[in-house]
């Protein structure tokens, strides 16, 4: 290869910039981060983590910037896998990625399961609409509604304001938890909510987006709260080699370029890629979301998601019908349990089941190939089955049994009879039924955001927490969902011509064309 | 007349067969000459259906022996073969309502015989010619009248080229007009040389296509006779009740 030597140079060349730039820098990875460091993140929260720019796997941030300088000192590639929150620790704990930075503070509870060193100080914030008058105690929240992050400590911390409210014969704080933080926002701008929890960091940055509309009104001093910090599986030494790791990015002078790049610290540069949110809908940003790469990759993984899973749920769903309507038998009442289980549990417990759990039972879905894709395609796939059984044994049930007989008469073997008697019968049956399950089942791929998978509503959530210009991005998710059920919707009255045969009427004219 | 005996063209021999502890045939015997036109009378649960599913073996017989053309049937016989041999036509017709009337027709050869789509057509056409319905070809089943449909299913039967026809109630649905065009087309099957089995109802029609009349009662052959003989002098007190509240319909 005549390219071998030149990059030999280059490589070289770089690691002893960075041994310049970082002195004494070459230290032993830990070994979470052996032979390369992978870093489970929910970009959903700036300055922190989120995306910057239309392509959503292009992050950035502070726990970005520090996770690529702890790859360099410890010479190992980074890669981010980023994902809903919910889904940072199961994945952490499921051996998925070597640690989880995610604007994620330092608490005790979390402790329990997982080491954590701090990397940022920090302080948690209650914030309100703009000229609301600050308060002086949580206590003064009694009342009034609070929106916090779900997955966050926070709704367990005011919850125990509450206890002393209620202690004190006071109404408690009500508190409301929305899976994103720019949803938590929106509640206190829409003026659902009288103000939100977040960090005074997030705050800092949000402001900019917000042209000012939302002010700190009450900073309590929760020991808890004072530290942003990177999780890790248990584990004393790496623990000891993170926290010097961190020590030294700090000592060497390589945290502070960090922290002012994001204006984190007073004098900081100009903030980096945010949109003013304007008044009033912006249609430029929806028609550029509409037309944007992002979204329509979005939206080819929600469409192939919902296609695959469903076709393969059909496929899976033939012979367990089959045997749902042949005789009783282990297998009809095993049929029966897998049918029971997979409609009571919820889908997304069975995404997180399929992601999460199941590495730590079999190790080899913990290995690559195991994408999210695939795990959303299998989870979906065996959820879904469990409804069309149903719908596919109806359909067989209703054609008359004299069907198979005259079939059984002509000599046609039993897989003959269903290819070219029953199943095309069936079809014009089952048809309306599975369409409606379909449309239902694209809507459900947006659950497969909590295990990464980058479809059409997590890209619109990370966009709307860059820019907080909701309404136009949740417009054009709208509109690509929309043209995805019509686009079916047409497709099913196309199929449905083609069963004039069972209207006298339509097979008449049918016949005439 | 055929020749009854004489090289027959099915013998049953001892012919048993049960649902649970129910008898539905008790020790039936008989024997059908080729090219002869049997109807088999009997009051309703009789086991005339059973019967006759049994020479396609849609029912599998308990015990005793069915001979066709030679070949015992039992549960080594092979299947597609002998429903090639032994056709059959229900009282619902039981077309296929997804399918064209040639459709209906071409389908049975193409997937069971293997014949091409072309040759498959050509033979199918020939026989809704011969049933006097090839002007329906491109119709569907749902579009036509019951009488058309019996004789559709009946093109669709001969498609396969049987030596022998079972018809269950072929007219049991059908009005008197249509059933005599049914009758017409089983006098000329018959005159090719078609041996068929009839179970049915209707005494005018048993009357006017019959060879012999095989009446049965509780899974039992009571009388086996000519249509005059057994119409006008029935030997059994059954058969003389039997015809007794016909005759009152
Ligand atoms: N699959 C079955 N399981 C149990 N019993 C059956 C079954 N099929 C038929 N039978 C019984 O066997 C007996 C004979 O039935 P079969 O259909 O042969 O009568 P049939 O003479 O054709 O009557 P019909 O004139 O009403 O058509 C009836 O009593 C019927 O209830
Ligand atoms: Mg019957």
């Amino acid at each position: 290869m005549p390219g071998a030597p030149l990059v030999r140079i280059f490589l070289c060349v770089c690691m002893l910039l960075g041994l310049l730039a970082a002195p004494g820098a070459r230290a032993q990875a830990p070994s979470f981060a052996a032979g390369g460091l992978t870093v489970c993140t929910n970009p959903t929260l700036p300055p922190m983590t989120f995306v910057n720019g239309s392509d959503s796997s292009d992050l950035a941030g502070v726990d970005i910037d520090v996770s690529r300088r702890l790859g360099t000192y410890w010479h190992v590639p980074v890669t981010f896998v980023s994902m809903d929150f919910v889904g940072l620790f199961p994945s952490l704990e499921a051996g998925r990625c070597g640690m989880v930075i995610s604007g994620v503070v330092r608490q005790p509870a979390r402790e329990v399961k997982f080491d954590a060193v701090p990397y940022q100080p920090t302080s948690l914030v209650v914030v309100a609409r703009a000229g609301t008058a600050p308060v002086t105690s949580m206590a003064d929240l009694s009342g009034k509604v609070l929106a916090v992050e779900s997955g966050t400590s926070y709704a367990a911390r005011i919850a125990q304001e509450n206890v002393a409210l209620a202690a004190a014969g006071r109404p408690a704080i009500e508190i409301q938890q929305y899976p994103t933080e720019d949803q938590v926002v929106q509640q206190v701008l829409i003026g659902r909510a009288f103000a939100f929890v977040s960090q005074d960091v997030e705050l800092a940055f949000r402001q900019t987006q917000l042209n000012g509309k939302v002010s700190v009104i009450f900073q309590p001093d929760y020991p808890e709260y004072r530290n942003f910090a990177i999780y890790i599986r248990k584990d004393a030494r790496d623990r000891a080699a993170l926290a010097g790791a961190i020590a030294a990015l700090h000592d060497s002078g390589q945290m502070a370029p960090i922290l002012q790049r994001w204006r984190l610290v007073p004098g900081g540069g100009a903030q980096e890629g945010t949109a003013k949110a304007a008044s009033g809908f912006n249609w430029r940003t929806f028609a550029s979301a509409l037309v944007s790469p992002a979204f329509a990759r979005a939206a080819a993984i929600t469409l192939a998601m919902a296609v695959l899973s469903h076709m393969t749920a059909i496929a899976l769903a033939i012979p367990m019908a089959m045997v749902m309507n042949g005789r009783d038998g282990l297998l009809k009442s095993a049929i029966r349990a897998y049918v029971a289980l997979f409609r009571a549990a919820p889908t997304l417990l069975q995404l997180l089941f399929v992601w999460n759990a199941l590495p730590q039972f079999l190790p080899v879905f913990r290995e690559a190939w195991f994408t999210p894709f695939l795990a959303a395609w299998i989870s979906l796939s065996i959820n879904e089955a469990a409804y069309q059984v149903e719908i596919n044994r109806a359909a067989l049930q209703a054609i008359d049994p004299g069907q198979a007989l005259a079939g059984d008469a002509l000599g046609m073997t039993r897989m003959q009879v269903y290819r070219h008697v029953i199943f095309p019968q069936a079809l014009r049956i089952a048809l309306p039924p599975t369409i409606n399950e379909f449309i239902s089942l694209i809507k459900t791929t947006s659950l497969a955001s909590v295990i990464s998978l980058q479809e059409l509503l997590a890209v619109t959530q990370i966009n709307v927490a860059r820019t907080f210009e909701f309404t136009e991005y949740y417009a054009a998710a709208l509109i690509y969902y929309l043209l995805i059920v019509f686009f079916f919707l047409w497709v099913q009255k196309r199929i449905e011509r083609r069963f004039a045969w069972a209207d006298r009427l339509k097979a008449t004219s049918h016949a005439a064309a | 007349m055929p020749q009854p005996d004489a090289d027959p063209m099915i013998e049953v021999r001892n012919l048993q067969k049960s649902y649970g502890d129910f008898a539905v045939l008790r020790n039936v015997s008989f024997t059908v000459a080729r090219g002869e036109k049997i109807v088999i009378l009997g009051p309703s649960g009789s086991g005339k259906s059973t019967l006759i599913r049994c020479f396609n073996r849609i029912e599998p017989h308990d015990a005793g022996e069915i001979v066709i053309d030679g070949e015992r049937i039992d549960q080594t016989t092979e299947l597609t073969r002998l429903r090639c041999m032994v056709g059959m036509v229900f009282q619902n017709y039981n077309l296929f309502p997804h399918l064209s009337v040639l459709e209906n027709c071409a389908l049975p050869p193409r997937v069971v015989k293997k014949a091409g789509r072309e040759a498959a057509e050509d033979l199918a056409m020939n026989f809704l010619q011969r049933v006097n319905i090839a002007d329906q070809a491109r119709k569907y089943p749902i579009q036509l009248s019951g009488g058309q449909q019996q004789r559709v299913a009946i093109a669709r039967a001969l498609c396969m080229q049987p030596s022998v026809m079972l018809f269950d109630e072929p007219t049991a649905a059908l009005d008197p007009e249509a059933v005599s065009g049914v009758a017409d087309i089983m006098a000329s099957l018959s005159a090719d040389g078609m041996t068929t089995l009839c179970v049915t109802h209707e005494m005018g029609f048993a009357r006017r296509i019959a060879d012999r009349i095989i009446f049965m009662d509780q899974g039992r052959i009571l009388e086996s006779a000519p249509p005059e003989e057994f119409f006008t002098r029935p030997r059994t007190d059954r058969a003389r009740d039997f015809l007794s509240q016909m005759i009152r319909y």
